[in-house]
C-alpha cells in the first residue's frame, strides 16, 4: 500500500514532503491570481466530501455514493441555522457535521445489510431520497427555489466576530478545515478501530473470526464519512451562499469519485492531488467549451488504464525510488 | 382509471427491463457497472431520429439501422475499453464506464445540439385491448419485450453461447484453463446488452417524443434500481422488477404527486432490500 504506513512512524521523507507542501499551499495567495484561488477553493468543497469516502471505500472497502446526499444535508443544515438564528460559522460547521451522521445512522441499518454491488445501489437511492425530500418540504427548504443570501462564514465565539468575504480569506478556511479533516482522516485510520476497518477491507470474515463485531465497524465508518461530507456541505453553502436541490445531482457524485479513484484510493495523499488535478483539469478544459465533457471522459477512461492506481501511485513509487532505494519492506508492492 | 394506470405501468416497466436486463446481463458476465448503459438508449433514440429526420426513412426501417449503428458503437467502445475491464478492479470499472458516459453523452450534445429534438414516428393510432383504448406502439413495446426475455431465456439456458456467458460469470480463470475465449464472450454480451437498451430506445422515443442528450442519466439510474430488485444476474426477475417498478410509478404519480415519481425506484429499491438483500428471485445472496 503506498502511501501509508500502518501502526508505525511516518518515514523522515514523508514528513518533510508534506510540510513542504503545506507551507506552498499556505504561502500560495502571495503569487496566485483570485481566479487560481477560487479553483483551489472548489477543489477544498470537493476534497472535505472525498476525504468521507476515501475513509469509507479505502479503508472499509465499501462504496458509498450517498456522499454528496450527506453533503447536501451538511449544507442545508448548516444554512438554516444561520440564517434563522444568526449562529456563528463554527456552530454552523459542527451543526453540519452532526446531522448527516446522525442521519446516517438508521439509514445505515438496511444498507449495512448488503454488500458489494447491492451496497452502492443503496447509497445512489439515499441520495435520490434525500433530493426528493429537499423539493418536496418547501416550508423548510423552499424547495426547487432553494435557499439564497446564506450568511457569509462568521468567525467569532459567539455574536460577534470577523465575517470572511474574500476569496484569500475563503482560501484560507477552506485550508483550515481541510487541514483538520486530514488531520482527522489520519487519527482514525491510525487508531485500533482504524486498523480493524482496514482488516475488515481486507477480508471482512477473516477480520470477524478474530472478534470484534464487523457491523460496529462499519457503521462507524458509514457515519464519519457522512460528517466529513456534510463538512463539505458547510463550507460550500458559506462559500457560495445559495443552495438548491440541484446539489444532488449526479454529476457532483461523480466528481467527488473521480477524485477518490483517480487520485488514488486508500491513500492519504491521493484524494488531495485528484481534488486538485481533476478540478483544474475541468477549469483549463474550459478553453474549448464544446468540447470540454467528452475530453473529460476521453481522460477518465483513459486515465484507468494507465494510472490503474490512482495519480499518487506512480508519484510515490517514483518518490520512493529516488529517496530511499533500497527499502523495500514486505509488504511493498 | 385504474386499469389504465396499470397498463400504463406495465408499458414504461417493460421499458425499464428491456434496459435493464442488458445492464444485467454485462454485468453477469463482466462483473462490473456499465455506468454509460442509458447512453446506449439515448444513442437508439438519436439514430432512429437521425434516420427519420435526416434520411426520410420509415420508423419501420430505422429500428434495424439503429440497432446495427449502436451495435458500431459498441463494438468499437467494446473493444476499446469493456474488454480491458475484465481484470480491473471494480471501482476502475465504474470510472472507466462513466468516462464512456460522459463522452457518449457529450458528443451527442455537441453533434445533435444541446436543446430537445422532436421525435417523429412510430405508431401511435389507439386500438382496442380488453376493452381499452391503447396506443399501438405500446401494445408493441410490451410484445416486444415478452419475445425478447423469451428469447434471452433460452439463450442463456440452452445455447452454448449462453453455457459460455454463464461459465465466464462464474470463474474467468477456469474458462481461460478450458479454452473459453473470455473476451469474445464479454465483447458480445456487451454488444448484445447495448443493442437491447438501444431498441428500447428507438420503441420508447415515439412515447416519449422529446430526445435530448441527458436522456439515458435517469434511465441508468434506474436501471441499478430495477437490477438489484430482481435480483442480479436473474433474467426473469428483471422484467418482474420492472413491471413492478412501472406500475408503482404511475400509481404513485396518479395518487401521491408528480413530483414523487422518480424517487419511487429507489423508495422502493430501500425497502425491497430490507424485506429481501438478494432481490425478489436470486436464490442465492450473489454479493
Amino acid at each position: 500500500m503506498p502511501g501509508i504506513a500502518i501502526g508505525g512512524r511516518y518515514a523522515a521523507p514523508q514528513v518533510a514532503g508534506g510540510v513542504l507542501i503545506a507551507a506552498c499551499l499556505v504561502l500560495f495567495p502571495l503569487v496566485a491570481s483570485s481566479y487560481q484561488l477560487s479553483t483551489l477553493i472548489v477543489s477544498m468543497v470537493f476534497l472535505l466530501p472525498a476525504i468521507g469516502l476515501n475513509l469509507i471505500l479505502g479503508y472499509t472497502g465499501m462504496l458509498s455514493l450517498a456522499q454528496m446526499g450527506f453533503f447536501g444535508v451538511g449544507g442545508y443544515t448548516s444554512a438554516l441555522i444561520a440564517m434563522h438564528f444568526g449562529t456563528p460559522f463554527w456552530l454552523n460547521f459542527v451543526a453540519a457535521c452532526l446531522v448527516p451522521a446522525l442521519l446516517a445512522a438508521p439509514l445505515a441499518i438496511p444498507a449495512l445489510r448488503l454488500r458489494h454491488t447491492s451496497f452502492v445501489m443503496c447509497t445512489i437511492a439515499f441520495v435520490f431520497i434525500i433530493e426528493s425530500v429537499s423539493k418536496n418540504w418547501v416550508g423548510l427548504t423552499r424547495g426547487d427555489m432553494g435557499l439564497s443570501s446564506v450568511p457569509r462564514p462568521r468567525i467569532g465565539l459567539w455574536s460577534d466576530g470577523f465575517i470572511v468575504h474574500t476569496t484569500v480569506q475563503y482560501y484560507y478556511l477552506g485550508l483550515l478545515l481541510c487541514a483538520l479533516a486530514v488531520a482527522a482522516l489520519v487519527a482514525i485510520v491510525r487508531s485500533p478501530a482504524g486498523r480493524y476497518m482496514i482488516a475488515i477491507r481486507e477480508d471482512e470474515i477473516l477480520a470477524a473470526s478474530v472478534g470484534g463485531r464487523t457491523w460496529h465497524y462499519r457503521l462507524a465508518a458509514f457515519v464519519l464519512s457522512a460528517a466529513f461530507a456534510g463538512a463539505g456541505g458547510s463550507y460550500y453553502v458559506h462559500y457560495v451562499t445559495v443552495i438548491s436541490p440541484t446539489v444532488f445531482d449526479p454529476s457532483y457524485t461523480n466528481t467527488v469519485l473521480v477524485v477518490v479513484l483517480g487520485g488514488g484510493v486508500g491513500t492519504i495523499a491521493g484524494p488531495i492531488l485528484g481534488s486538485v488535478v481533476f478540478v483544474a483539469l475541468s477549469e483549463a478544459l474550459r478553453i474549448a467549451p464544446e468540447l470540454r465533457m467528452v475530453v473529460y471522459g476521453l481522460v477518465l477512461t483513459t486515465s484507468v488504464f494507465a494510472f490503474p492506481k490512482g495519480l499518487i501511485a506512480p508519484l510515490t513509487s517514483a518518490l520512493r525510488g529516488a529517496v530511499q532505494p533500497k527499502a523495500r519492506g514486505p509488504h511493498d508492492r | 382509471m385504474l386499469q389504465n394506470l396499470f397498463t400504463d405501468g406495465l408499458v414504461i416497466g417493460s421499458v425499464y427491463a428491456l434496459v435493464s436486463v442488458g445492464m444485467t446481463v454485462i454485468l453477469g458476465v463482466l462483473g462490473q457497472i456499465n455506468f454509460a448503459h442509458g447512453e446506449y438508449y439515448m444513442a437508439g433514440a438519436f439514430a432512429a431520429w437521425w434516420a427519420i429526420d435526416r434520411l426520410g426513412l420509415s420508423y419501420m426501417a430505422s429500428i434495424p439501422l439503429t440497432i446495427l449503428i449502436v451495435g458500431i458503437l459498441s463494438l468499437a467502445i467494446g473493444y476499446a475499453v469493456m474488454q480491458r475491464l475484465v481484470d480491473v478492479s471494480f471501482d476502475a470499472g465504474i470510472i472507466a464506464t462513466l468516462g464512456v458516459s460522459l463522452l457518449l453523452q457529450n458528443t451527442a450534445t455537441l453533434i445533435f445540439g444541446g436543446t430537445y429534438q422532436i421525435f417523429d414516428g412510430g405508431w401511435l393510432e389507439p386500438m382496442r385491448v380488453f376493452g381499452e383504448d391503447i396506443a399501438q406502439q405500446r401494445v408493441l413495446i410490451f410484445l416486444v419485450t415478452l419475445v425478447v426475455f423469451g428469447a434471452l431465456e433460452w439463450l442463456v439456458r440452452k445455447s452454448t453461447f449462453g453455457k459460455q456467458m454463464r461459465a465466464v460469470s462464474q470463474n474467468v480463470e477456469c474458462c481461460h484453463v478450458l479454452g473459453v475465449d473470455v473476451r469474445r464472450v464479454v465483447l458480445i454480451t456487451f454488444i448484445l446488452g447495448t443493442t437491447l437498451a438501444a431498441l428500447s430506445g428507438v420503441m420508447t422515443a415515439p412515447i416519449t417524443i422529446n430526445i435530448y442528450g441527458a436522456m439515458g442519466e435517469a434511465i441508468t439510474l434506474k436501471s441499478f434500481a430495477v437490477i438489484v430488485m430482481g435480483g442480479m444476474g436473474s433474467i426473469g426477475g428483471t422484467l418482474v422488477a420492472g413491471w413492478v417498478l412501472g406500475i408503482m410509478e404511475s400509481l404513485v404519480a396518479a395518487y401521491v404527486g408528480l413530483q414523487f415519481r422518480d424517487a419511487v425506484a429507489f423508495a422502493l429499491l430501500v425497502m425491497v432490500l430490507m424485506w429481501r438483500p438478494s432481490g425478489f428471485f436470486s436464490t442465492k445472496a450473489r454479493y
